[in-house]
């Protein structure tokens, strides 16, 4: 762990929270606006649904950086957090996000939080850094992963998995034209991984 | 992990005597036995049965004399508590998994699709089981005895209904219907004096098992109020579980060339080759010889040799559902039970692949002071998972409800051997959850008023 970004640098200014290797956490806590709390309630439920869920899916795969997010209600009804992980800062996508249905997911929700401007305003950026607490501890059991890795790994690894349960794989194991490749350290380290 | 070095057992000396034999002793070989559930109708009536059980139920040790070996067990459920008049604050200071009984933890566990507690064979999962006897014997003779002696004290008190019984017995051949020897492993069990089958194992902290002593957390483990009630006892979760032995065979038949590599696949997958030999210590054939030596049979652990599972796979059902040491996600000491099978119906004959319709399987009875923590995490987890191994979604091949598309990865050099499209083997016919009091509880039982 170190206490500010080793992320891969971005062209955003420095932003405070903590980071594990690739990724950092972000975490924000606001005033839920007198009486909005159960339209809050309503949003979430409604994004929760699978119709709309699916769409924001779909932004997050065209977004690919954020390993996942929560959206709380605490504090008897007056309090709510978002809580995230990003790859590199959370900040350096955001403009690419207003412009999906995450961009508009947020203004809906934070609108029933007191002092938001807007996912529109120049000022955003700001007032979630205004809201923003750090955390004093952040570990990842990946911390070499981004998220885009995981999901390059997820395809390596169907693949390949896919590839054992081919004749012909099999086949080219036994062909001692092969002999050569198999005998490599780097093709060992992958049958170790084929062999269980 | 096994290498976890314990305090010395001088600590914990356990009532022995005043736990029920039916809780901690090994499965006789062989064995012949019965399980007998009753309804309570009158609380007064199952208070007056009880006090006619109580000099037939038999606590502590085996006996030296085998001729004198057979014991009666009694076990009550929620729903049987209740029957019996035991006061709502004590109902209410049971763990929640008891009080919901196993037909509502059905699907956590793993009981669906033909598995499902609405499929479940009558009176299981209907509230209507009170409590269940069972009597378990290595002799014919004596069990008739000790079921005699039973039978007058049910039969003479009205208000209590024998609604099921299931007569169990060893197959001539000394194996399960599947056709593998099983009651091998018994857990080494801190304070009770009884040696576990493997000498590798570190001593288990008898509150694992018994309620009233401190257990792997280092704490007692929650227990029924009030304290008589709870000390000495245990839960018992009781299932019977059919077998489809043809669908196992024709499977085996199907995926293999040989004769020779459908003894191994089938080894591969219960760990075990027929006569009990572990695939860890004999990973190419059948040792008749070591499965016959109880020193050997399960001594063995598998970080050292077998951790990536080339001999026994991580996925093998004894591999699942005892890990040992293995590189598994969690603290296996934390989830171990006493398991004690025992086989109904008639066995398929030999080389036949086609299913005769009849009923058989095996009366499971697994025991542990954390029904939640061992039996439900153990279903949930290990059988019915394989997350925790490395292959997530990947259940028992012999004991998991796989439905079809249950798939099972076999290690193997070059290339792992990954079966696919399994049929379940088992199917769950219904079980209950039972509390398993020691003797002064079971008279404290037979000695509530009102």
């Amino acid at each position: 762990m170190t206490a500010t970004t080793g992320a891969p640098q971005s062209a955003q200014p420095e932003r405070p929270g903590r980071s594990d290797g690739v990724c950092s956490e972000f975490t924000v806590f606001t005033k839920i606006k007198p009486g909005h709390a159960d339209a809050l309630r309503e949003d979430l439920a409604a994004f929760a649904e699978a119709a709309t869920d699916a769409k924001a899916r779909e932004a997050l795969r065209q977004i690919g950086t954020l390993h996942d997010a929560r959206h709380v209600i605490f504090d008897n009804d007056t309090r709510f957090m978002f809580a995230s992980v990003f790859d590199g800062s959370w900040d350096t996508y955001i403009d690419d996000f207003a412009k999906t249905v995450v961009g508009a997911r947020f203004d809906k929700i934070f609108s029933h939080t007191e002092g938001f401007p807007g996912v529109a305003d120049p000022g955003v950026k700001d007032w979630f850094v205004s809201q923003q607490e750090p955390a004093g501890v952040f570990v990842s059991s990946y911390p070499d992963l981004t998220v885009q890795q995981i999901w390059k790994d997820q395809r390596v690894d169907e693949a390949f998995e896919a590839l054992l349960d081919t004749a012909e794989f099999r086949a080219a194991l036994d062909n001692p034209a092969n002999a050569e490749l198999l005998a490599t350290p780097a093709f060992q380290k992958l049958m170790e991984e084929a062999a269980a | 992990m096994n290498t976890t070095a314990s305090s010395s057992a001088g600590d914990v000396r356990v009532e022995i005597d005043d736990v029920q034999s039916g809780a901690l002793r090994p499965r006789p070989v062989p064995y012949e036995g019965k399980f007998i559930l009753l309804r309570v109708d009158d609380r007064h009536a199952g208070r007056a049965l009880l006090r006619r059980l109580l000099p037939v139920t038999s606590g502590g040790l085996p006996s030296v004399d085998r001729s004198q070996d057979a014991w009666v067990a009694v076990a009550f459920t929620y729903q049987g508590l209740r029957a019996l008049g035991v006061p709502q604050e004590s109902l209410d200071s049971f763990p929640r998994a008891f009080r919901e009984g196993m037909a509502a933890r059905a699907e956590l566990i793993g009981d669906v699709g033909e598995s499902a507690a609405a499929h479940w064979e009558a009176p299981f999962g209907t509230g209507d089981v009170h409590i269940a006897l069972s009597a378990l014997s290595s002799d014919t003779a004596q069990l008739d005895k000790e079921l005699d002696r039973a039978r007058v004290a049910y039969e003479d008190t009205p208000g209590v209904q024998v609604i099921w019984q299931q007569e169990v017995h060893q197959l001539p051949t000394g194996r399960t219907t599947f056709g593998f020897r099983d009651g091998i492993s018994h857990p080494n069990i801190e304070g009770v004096g009884l040696p576990g089958s493997n000498p590798q194992e570190v001593p288990i902290k008898a509150g694992e098992f018994i309620l009233g002593y401190p257990d792997e957390t280092g704490s007692l483990p929650p227990m029924p109020s009030p304290d008589v009630l709870g000390r000495n006892g245990t839960y018992a979760a009781v299932r019977k579980i059919h077998t489809n032995v043809a669908a196992w065979r024709q499977y085996l038949r199907a995926n293999t060339s040989s004769a020779q590599e459908e003894a191994l696949l089938a080894a591969k997958m219960v760990g075990r080759w027929p006569s009990g030999a572990p695939l860890t210590l004999t990973p190419e054939h059948d040792d008749p010889e070591l499965a016959a030596d109880p020193h050997r049979v399960n001594n063995f652990l598998y970080r050292e040799d077998d951790d990536r599972g080339f001999r026994c796979p991580a996925g093998a059902h004894i591999r699942r559902t005892n890990p040992r040491d293995a590189t598994i996600i969690g603290d296996a000491r934390m989830h171990r039970l006493i398991r004690r099978g025992t086989t109904y119906g008639p066995p398929l004959p030999e080389g036949v692949l086609e299913d005769d319709g009849a009923e058989r399987g095996l009366v499971g009875v697994f025991i542990g002071a954390h029904l939640e923590r061992q039996f439900e995490f153990i279903k949930a987890e290990w059988v019915n998972d394989g997350n925790f191994i490395g292959y997530p979604g990947e259940k028992d091949p012999v004991a998991g409800h796989h439905g079809g598309t249950g798939s099972v990865t076999i290690p193997e050099k070059p290339v792992r051997r990954r079966l696919r499209n399994l049929p379940s083997f088992v199917v769950t016919r219904g079980g209950e959850y039972c509390f398993v009091p020691g003797l002064r509880a079971l008279r404290w039982l037979a000695e509530l008023e009102d």
